[in-house]
């Protein structure tokens, strides 16, 4: 194409200025318009088919549009296909750093709104069951070279059980065809294949050789420019449930205890990483793949290790580059520091001397020197430290003065925080809880970073001291308005992060805190006094300091009747003096007649309550309540009349009536609330009401985003804690979530090539029950799958082996078991596990081993329903032989061994062979279990009678989860074997039962003896029922007694006749001969071309070998550059 | 077994019924001790036995331990079956002590659940049938639970000979919807149901003119009904009550309701009701003090959305209720005042986040 001579440039025959033609400026109509009413109609129908199929189902994105947690992105591929050489490339293109050694995610930022997070998945099936369910993108390396493996396409239905997220294909190797048609040829065939897996048109890269250890840039920076406009659409799953890909991994657990049980104690470990999917929330369960479910014991959210670029540098268009700069990989090599499971690696180049300023130290080395430095004990920094326990005090602290505990460590971190950053940078009472663990055994950081970045530090809210927090007002839950300082003194905090009431008080220091509430009340009492007629007709609207509920609700001791009476007690008696017996004697009141209140939620109405509506004015009090009524409020009443009449802004009004007099802004901002609700609904009104009206989808989308908005806003101006109490933590926060009772060896055999998946359950995911799946054996898996074969299913979060049961719907009367799952169609599973929700996609494999020959996802379906009870039957035919028969009735033996049981088959149908139908009628004495029986005909001695019956059966409780993670060799999981398979491995013959050999069936010949008929029978029988039976003839007849003399003219006939059929007979017998031979000819030359062609299929094959031996050795010498194994398949 | 992780322990006989409840939604198991343990007669009365017995006929694979004593029970939850179902409870709690969890356990049923009960429909401790079919179905309907839902009164039965049948209807939803119900409204429109069984048919006209006389001055569109049952559906013993229901204009419900008492006039339980019913209009508010905590499960069972509701304060057993629903859920309510700039308001704004609970016993296909 490209060297064909361009053709010369002809200037346009028309002049410069465009006379002859006007230039077209925007749309031109006429050009698309249809040539006719038909085409008119065709088009318009095609682009409104065109619409619909553009829409989706309207579907609620969790992820936060704000702060969005990175996008996961997989690399996946064979090995050796150039995983590692992409990751580091792209890494290279985000942060203009090179990564050494790449272990476990690594987040960058790769625009203002967007971070990026890539993991690369090695070639254990585990591996990648598990990226699949986490990755939002996943780029495929195919080796181009080679083409595709199985790996591939296994990674590829994992996907589509799991909700397919995007996926980009990237074909490397492709500098090792030289023939440029052969690389056409390659590249097209590739994509053929690639479409049809994933759809037509699906993204598929190129990437040739490797340049300095990466791919050329621009082919990198194209992928990345497609990487960064990418839209991804929320998956049903990863949307209804939380979860978290670990980035970093620590082990919390005591050192001494580890010593001590030669470290098979139970750890206590804390995962890192950015939630995502849904809130997380505490009390819910979590499962780790490839580990198990573990509780979550507290979750903290830490600063951003990788924060998107905020406000000030928002204003430029493009990311700075100090920005780019940014990346988060903890457990690679980077900056010189590097996390393992316990311990941090900083490296030190070359020689290192302390004060040497000139050299350039990276972020590890003065973190240590920063240690080192620290001079003085825990005691002089705080006996230095000037803290002020409340914002208030006139004098900080002293060491003599007896400073509680809590305040000194707290103290003592706000100083030194700053630059210390250690193990209680999380210095929130979760973390005060650990001091003493952690003191044993020093933590390395608790957020990862590299060296170009800023020390990260927590939020401002978690990571301020108590000290601090005593000054914020009300949003804080744990604040009462005033009495803070109370609360602080008594010690008495609800911890909101733990989840559960640690810190409650003791009882006594309860007391003397509703002691002094109750202080408060009185001192507000006197105001009270002068509106006593007041507060007799409102008696439950008292206008005193309005409680905080929710504190007094989720953190208090308080007994659910003490909290209403708190203040009831306020208001009916407050001339009473605050004397502690009485206020016990209310207190227990309640206790004393617990017994009497019914568990009803029916109000039970005191006496007073309804007589004192009685009052003319107390009734008249509440006709604003009513459409009829008049607004209470007085200032609102030139607006009254408008408003009866319309009778719809009623709701807006009573929303917010009764504003006070002084708020004037409040009440500039009814109005003017009001003002825009009634222009909203002149403007609907106004214009066309079906126009304003909107389809289906975008009414859907609307509501969809209006939630999403209040979502938003209702806890924005909630502290981070109580927001996290109420709504748990939310996608895009990184957090650390601690977790107990981690089996040791998930951390002792850690591996971070290996991705830990923390994936949160639903509640009801924790339970365990019968799951019923429609499920089909894959296509390309060769085996049928067998009822009660051992199955690994990969279903939700879980991978676990369990044995299934296969079943069919028998015509909707039962469920029939399957011994095998039929071919091309799916059928029913039942099995034992961890329940599911219906429509949750798995896929199911025999074996996860590497060795496993073939294809190994084994079948694919859904869940459908979850129960404690299964009714599944298989067949069974339970047969008799009739020891006496009667006209249509028959006594059957062997069918039974007891009158007992035929009591329980009588009146149960029976069928013998031959297809006579009967019933079981009673049960004999005699012979047991023997029982009579009526026919439709007469059965035969020798019918065999059988009677069908269904037997249930219940799939075992069995459920393996594939512990993968807690190997020390990951892939070598080995669940539950076959019976089969653990035989010859052991070397067992199977066990033959003899009945069930095969042997030649002897069948005796039937001999039927023949029907005679008694001689007076036959007499008295009508002549046409009359056997006629004939006795041979016994004489010769008259023509066999002649003999034959022929005519000399006859005998000369015979003769001639006699000639001419010899003659035939040889003629036939020359011909014969004469093609036989010519057969023979024929096979000669059959013969000769086979062998040619023998010949040639021998060459052929020949070359093939001598192309795959070439292949195996380059391979070999390729494996040998790479140190890396590569499956032969 | 990973079925018995995660018990959680309560003590006393008090808020037994939604404890069970919240165990069977959440699936966690629930151990309660100390059942009357002080008491003379201790240990589980016989409607707490008929309702376990009720729970494990709803569910499917619920274990409930008692033991031995009585005074302590163990329920390790299955899954809601639903379906056709009969249960006749005792004498010595209306069937509404029995519905009232039921209502709430049926939507994330199975099948779609018909349950027959049989008893007494009305009396003074629990909510009467009239109520929960004009007051607590409706607000089902706020969460999208509607089609098919219904509670048919087929016969009346008064306290203490019973002898009332009703039969609930119950749809199920695969998620309720999240509840957005913060404008009260004004009341618009007030019903009742006045009936009277094995007494004179005059008393439920009687108790209607003197509920008019009250609530008259209010509103003129009031429809009091007067629904006499005779013969066989009246039930075995004679009584008569009243239930009232005033309705907003954004429909949000409020009802009161007085049961007959000996020696007491029809006028004055007439006018007990309608006080009441004053008295629960005044504490305002989007839902009535009764149903508080069937909205407030429902809000916490919705998706993973902000859900909020207008109402007054909470009760003794709403209060203990939000306690238990964060023991099992961990989910917990903002609740703040509805006017944070008015002082005089004492309804609350209730929030939260639901967890997004997808009835997984719902059968696919």
């Amino acid at each position: 194409m490209d060297d064909r001579p361009h053709k010369a440039h002809r200037p346009s025959k028309t002049d410069k200025k465009g006379k002859g033609k006007e230039k077209q400026h925007g749309f031109n109509e006429k050009a698309f318009a249809p040539k006719s009413g038909r085409n008119a109609d065709r088009q318009g129908r095609r682009n409104v088919e065109r619409d619909q199929t553009r829409l989706h189902v309207p579907l609620v994105n969790r992820t936060p549009d704000s702060e969005p947690p990175p996008v996961i992105i997989a690399i996946v591929g064979p090995p050796g296909v150039g995983k590692t050489t992409l990751l580091k490339s792209l890494v290279r293109r985000y942060t203009k750093q090179t990564l050494n050694e790449v272990k476990g995610p690594v987040t960058v930022v790769s625009g203002k709104k967007r971070r990026l997070t890539f993991i690369e998945c090695n070639n254990d099936l585990n591996s990648m069951i598990d990226i699949g369910k986490i990755a939002d993108l996943v780029l495929l390396m195919i080796d181009g070279s080679y083409g595709f493996e199985m790996e591939t396409f296994e990674f590829l239905n994992i996907l589509q059980s799991h909700g397919f997220p995007k996926v980009i294909g990237i074909l490397t190797h492709l500098d090792l065809i030289k023939k440029a048609a052969t690389l056409k040829d390659t590249k097209k065939a590739l994509k053929k294949r690639f479409w049809t897996e994933i759809y037509q048109g699906a993204k598929l890269f190129y990437l040739s050789g490797v340049l300095n250890g990466r791919y050329p840039d621009t082919e990198i920076m194209n992928l990345s420019r497609f990487i960064g406009v990418m839209k991804f659409r929320p998956l049903v799953f990863r949307n209804s449930h939380p979860y978290l890909l670990a980035d970093r991994i620590e082990d919390l657990t005591p050192r001494e205890q580890v010593r001590t049980s030669k470290g098979k104690c139970d750890r206590t470990v804390t995962v890192y990483g950015y939630v995502r999917g849904t809130n997380l929330r505490l009390g819910t369960k979590v499962h780790i793949p490839g580990v198990g479910d573990l509780d979550m014991k507290s979750v903290t959210i830490l600063g951003d290790p990788c924060p998107l670029p905020d406000a000030d540098s928002e204003k430029r268009r493009k990311l700075s580059e100090k920005k780019k700069l940014l990346i988060h990989a903890p457990m690679s090599d980077i900056g010189g520091v590097m996390y393992d499971k316990d311990a941090v690696w900083v490296n030190v180049p070359g020689s290192f001397t302390r004060g040497n300023t000139d050299v350039p130290q990276g972020e590890g080395e003065q973190m240590v020197m920063d240690l080192q430095d620290a001079g003085a004990t825990l005691e002089d920094v705080v006996a230095q430290s000037q803290i002020r326990l409340f914002g208030s005090s006139s004098k900080h602290l002293t060491v003599g003065a007896p400073v509680e505990d809590d305040d000194d460590s707290d103290g003592y971190e706000d100083e030194s925080g700053d630059e210390e950053e250690g193990s209680d940078s999380d210095s929130d009472e979760a973390g005060d809880d650990n001091d003493g663990d952690e003191d044993l055994a020093p933590h390395p950081q608790s957020t990862g970073r590299t060296s170009r970045r800023d020390v990260t530090r927590n939020l401002p809210i978690a990571s301020t001291s108590k000290l601090q927090r005593a000054n914020v007002e009300y949003a804080e839950s744990d604040s009462d308005l005033g009495d803070e300082d109370e609360d602080e003194d008594m010690g008495k905090r609800f911890r909101m992060d733990d989840g559960d009431m640690v810190d409650l008080p003791t009882d006594e220091e309860d007391m003397m805190d509703v002691d002094e509430e109750d202080e408060d009340d009185d001192e507000a009492a006197p105001k009270w006094k002068s509106h006593l007629v007041a507060k007799a007709q409102a008696a439950s609207s008292n206008s005193r300091r309005r409680k905080d509920w929710t504190k007094l609700i989720y953190s208090s001791q308080l007994t659910p009747e003490e909290v209403l009476a708190g203040k009831e007690e306020a208001s009916v008696d407050e001339e009473e003096d605050d004397d502690d017996g009485e206020f016990f004697r209310f207190k227990n009141a309640p206790r004393q007649d617990e017994d009497e209140e019914l568990d009803s939620s029916r109000t039970v109405w005191k006496e007073e309550d309804l007589t004192k509506w009685e009052d003319e004015e107390l009734l008249d009090s509440i006709r604003g309540l009513f459409i009829t009524g008049s607004a209470p409020a007085d200032e609102e009443g030139g607006y009254e009349d408008e408003e009866d009449e319309d009778g719809d802004f009623e709701d807006l009004e009573a929303g917010d009536e009764a504003p006070k007099p002084d708020s004037e802004e409040s009440k500039a901002a009814s109005l003017a609330k009001k003002k825009e609700e009634l222009k909203r609904k002149f403007d609907e009104q106004y214009d066309d009401p079906e126009a304003s009206k909107a389809d289906f989808y975008t009414e859907k989308k609307d509501e969809i985003s209006r939630q999403l908005q209040l979502n938003n806003e209702e806890f924005k101006d909630v502290s981070a804690e109580t927001r996290a109490l109420v709504e748990g933590y939310r996608p895009g926060t990184y957090v650390r979530i601690e977790l107990v009772d981690v089996p040791c060896e998930m951390i002792e055999n850690f591996d971070p090539t290996y991705p830990i998946v923390v994936g949160g359950l639903l509640p009801a995911e924790e339970r365990f029950g019968y799951v019923q799946v429609r499920i089909k054996r894959h296509r390309w898996f060769v085996k049928t799958l067998k009822t009660n074969d051992p199955l690994i299913f990969s279903l939700g979060w879980r991978r676990f082996q369990t044995v299934p049961i296969y079943s069919l719907d028998d015509h909707s009367i039962r469920m029939r078991m399957l011994k095998y799952t039929p071919e091309h169609m799916h059928c029913y599973a039942t099995f034992y596990g961890p329940v599911s929700l219906p429509n949750t996609g798995f896929c199911a494999f025999n074996s996860l081993a590497a060795d496993t020959p073939g294809f190994r996802v084994s079948a694919t379906g859904v869940v459908l329903d979850i129960d404690r009870s299964v009714k599944i039957v298989k067949k069974l035919k339970l047969t008799g032989v009739p020891y006496k028969i009667f006209k249509n009735t028959a006594f059957v033996k062997d069918m039974f061994s007891s009158a007992l049981e035929v009591a329980k088959f009588e009146g149960a149908n029976v069928r013998t062979v031959s297809g006579i139908r009967g019933q079981v009628k009673k049960g004999l004495s005699k012979p047991d279990g023997a029982f009579r029986a009526t026919f439709e005909d007469k059965v035969l001695m020798s019918d065999i009678i059988f009677l069908r019956a269904w037997y249930s059966i219940q799939p075992r409780k069995f459920y393996n989860p594939v512990t993968s993670l807690l190997l020390s060799e990951k892939s070598q999981w080995t669940g539950m074997r076959l019976t089969g398979q653990v035989r010859r491995e052991q070397g067992i013959k199977t066990p033959l039962n003899v009945n069930s050999t095969y042997k030649k069936i002897q069948r005796p010949e039937r001999r039927f003896n023949p029907l005679v008929i008694p001689k007076k029978l036959q007499a008295a029988l009508p002549y046409a029922s009359k056997p006629r039976i004939m006795k041979p003839q016994r004489h010769q007849t008259y023509m066999q007694k002649r003999a034959v003399v022929m005519e000399p003219e006859e005998r000369k006939a015979v003769a001639l006749l006699q000639q001419i059929r010899a003659l035939r007979k040889d003629q036939v017998a020359r011909r014969k001969e004469k093609k036989t031979e010519k057969k023979a000819t024929h096979q000669k030359k059959v013969e000769k071309e086979e062998e040619r062609k023998a010949e040639k299929v021998k060459e052929r094959k020949k070359e093939v070998m001598r192309v795959t031996g070439k292949r195996s050795k380059r391979e070999a010498e390729a494996e040998e550059g790479r140190g890396s194994k590569r499956r032969k398949t | 077994m990973a079925q018995t992780a995660g018990l959680i322990q309560f003590s006393g006989h008090q808020h037994f019924r939604h404890r069970l409840v919240l165990s069977i939604l959440s699936g966690k198991p629930v151990r309660i001790d100390k059942i009357r343990s002080d008491d003379k007669n201790p240990g589980l009365r016989d409607f707490e036995i008929s309702l376990l017995r009720l729970l494990e006929k709803v569910t499917n694979g619920t274990v409930i331990e008692i033991s031995v004593t009585g005074t302590a029970i163990l329920l390790k939850p299955g899954i809601i079956a639903g379906g056709a179902l009969t249960h006749d409870c005792p004498l010595s709690r209306s069937v509404g002590y029995f519905l009232e969890p039921v209502v709430m356990l049926a939507p994330f049923a199975k099948k779609p659940l018909q349950l027959t009960v049989r008893g007494i429909t009305t009396d003074e401790h629990d909510l009467s049938v009239d109520l929960l079919r004009t007051v607590t179905l409706p607000h089902l309907q706020l969460f999208g639970i509607s089609d098919g839902l219904e509670l048919r009164i087929k016969r009346r039965g008064a306290s203490p000979g019973g002898g009332g049948e009703v039969q609930f209807l119950c749809p199920v939803v695969k998620q309720v919807k999240t509840l957005n119900f913060v404008e009260p409204g004004k009341i618009k429109r007030i019903r009742g149901i006045s009936h009277a069984v094995r007494v004179n048919p005059q008393f439920s006209n009687r108790m209607i003119e003197a509920a008019r006389s009250v609530l008259n001055r209010y509103i003129p569109d009031i429809y009091l009904y007067s629904d006499v049952y005779k013969g066989e559906e009246s039930g075995k013993s004679p009584g008569y009550a009243l239930s009232l229901l005033a309705e907003s204009t954004t429909s949000a419900l409020h009802c009161s309701e007085a049961v007959s008492q000996p020696g007491v006039a029809p006028e004055d339980i007439a006018l007990q009701a309608s006080r009441a019913l004053l008295s629960e209009i005044k504490a305002g508010g989007c839902v009535d003090r009764q149903h508080q905590s069937l909205i407030l499960l429902m809000m916490v069972l919705g998706s993973e959305d902000v859900g909020r509701c207008r109402m007054g304060e909470p009760t003794a057993r709403t209060i203990q209720f939000l306690r238990d629903v964060h023991s099992f859920f961990g989910t917990s309510f903002k609740i703040v005042s509805a006017e944070p700039l008015d002082k005089e308001c004492v309804q609350l704004l209730y929030s939260c986040y639901g967890i997004g609970y997808i009835n997984a016993n719902r059968t696919l296909a």
